[in-house]
């Protein structure tokens, strides 16, 4: 798979947007993420493994505890493509309008100058 | 999922089409595309510039360009291929982001006048289901869609934390 799709389908999951929002806060070990969730330490750390191959989550050398924390550099290519396609199109369509006016304006100009000689 | 992810998916499930009328010529409307100084006066929504764009404007030329944001750095560069292109009646080109495992979308714009009048339609063939999701939003999972939500404020609070 493809960082971004390893991105998008890493984020699709309600446990590990909460995993992110949690580690947003700052470093946590699995066994602080596991406290208030109802999930097992197994399940956790199943869900960070999801998250550490999307690049989203790297874990310290600490063999004992290996705090998690966040990556913010994929959740920013990710974000790049966020935002409403249609709405990108429409606005630059309406500047096309207003632009193409100007050409045209800008053309009648020059084809009176050239009618006047 | 591999790049070509979406070759099974029919196409109708992978397109968006935008249309336009203008009151102008298809010529004018052609340049407007297929020149950088033309296309930087127009493309993009107001406060995000195009300041950066190439264009070899030929069947198998490439072409890339960058905005730049109120924050004042240039964002990442898209762009592709030319794969067909008809004076002042039709562009067709791919479209992506350069960015590591980005999927590339076909672009086709046509021109098609009548009376002085060119109606302007714009077909994105995505590369996949996904890739439409994550662009238009239509037709996607409730919980990508969240996530998408969701990532926009995580990004934020970093953004506000940096």
């Amino acid at each position: 798979m493809q960082q971004l799709d390893l991105v998008f389908s890493a984020l699709a999951d309600p446990t590990r947007r909460a995993i992110l929002a949690r580690l947003a806060k700052g470093e946590a070990t699995v066994n602080e993420l596991v406290g208030p969730s109802d999930l097992s330490q197994p399940t956790i750390s199943k869900h960070l493994k999801v998250l550490e191959r999307a690049g989203l989550v790297s874990r310290g050398r600490e063999a004992q505890f290996r705090p998690v924390r966040l990556n913010a550099a994929p959740l920013e290519g990710a974000a790049e493509w966020l935002g409403d396609y249609r709405r990108f199109w429409e606005e630059s369509l309406d500047r096309l309008d207003v632009y193409v006016k100007e050409l045209k304006r800008k053309e009648g100009r020059h084809v009176s100058k050239r009618r006047r000689r | 999922m591999s790049a070509n992810a979406g070759a099974g998916e029919a196409e109708a499930d992978r397109e968006l089409i935008i249309t336009r009328s203008f009151d102008a010529p298809a010529r004018l409307l052609f340049a407007a595309w297929s020149k950088p100084e033309h296309l930087k006066k127009w493309f993009g929504p107001v406060g995000y510039p195009v300041t950066m764009c190439e264009m070899d404007f030929r069947v198998g030329g490439q072409w890339r360009a960058a905005m730049t944001g109120p924050s004042g750095t240039q964002q990442t560069p898209f762009g592709g291929e030319y794969l067909e292109i008809v004076p002042n009646r039709k562009i067709v080109f791919t479209n992506g982001f350069e960015l590591a495992g980005a999927e590339k979308m076909i672009m086709t714009v046509t021109f098609d006048e009548k009376d002085g009048t060119t109606l302007l339609t714009i077909r994105t063939l995505f590369a996949s289901i996904a890739q439409k999701a994550t662009h238009v939003g239509a037709g996607m999972a409730e919980g990508i869609a969240s996530g998408l939500d969701q990532l926009t404020d995580v990004v934020a609070a970093l953004k506000a934390a940096a």
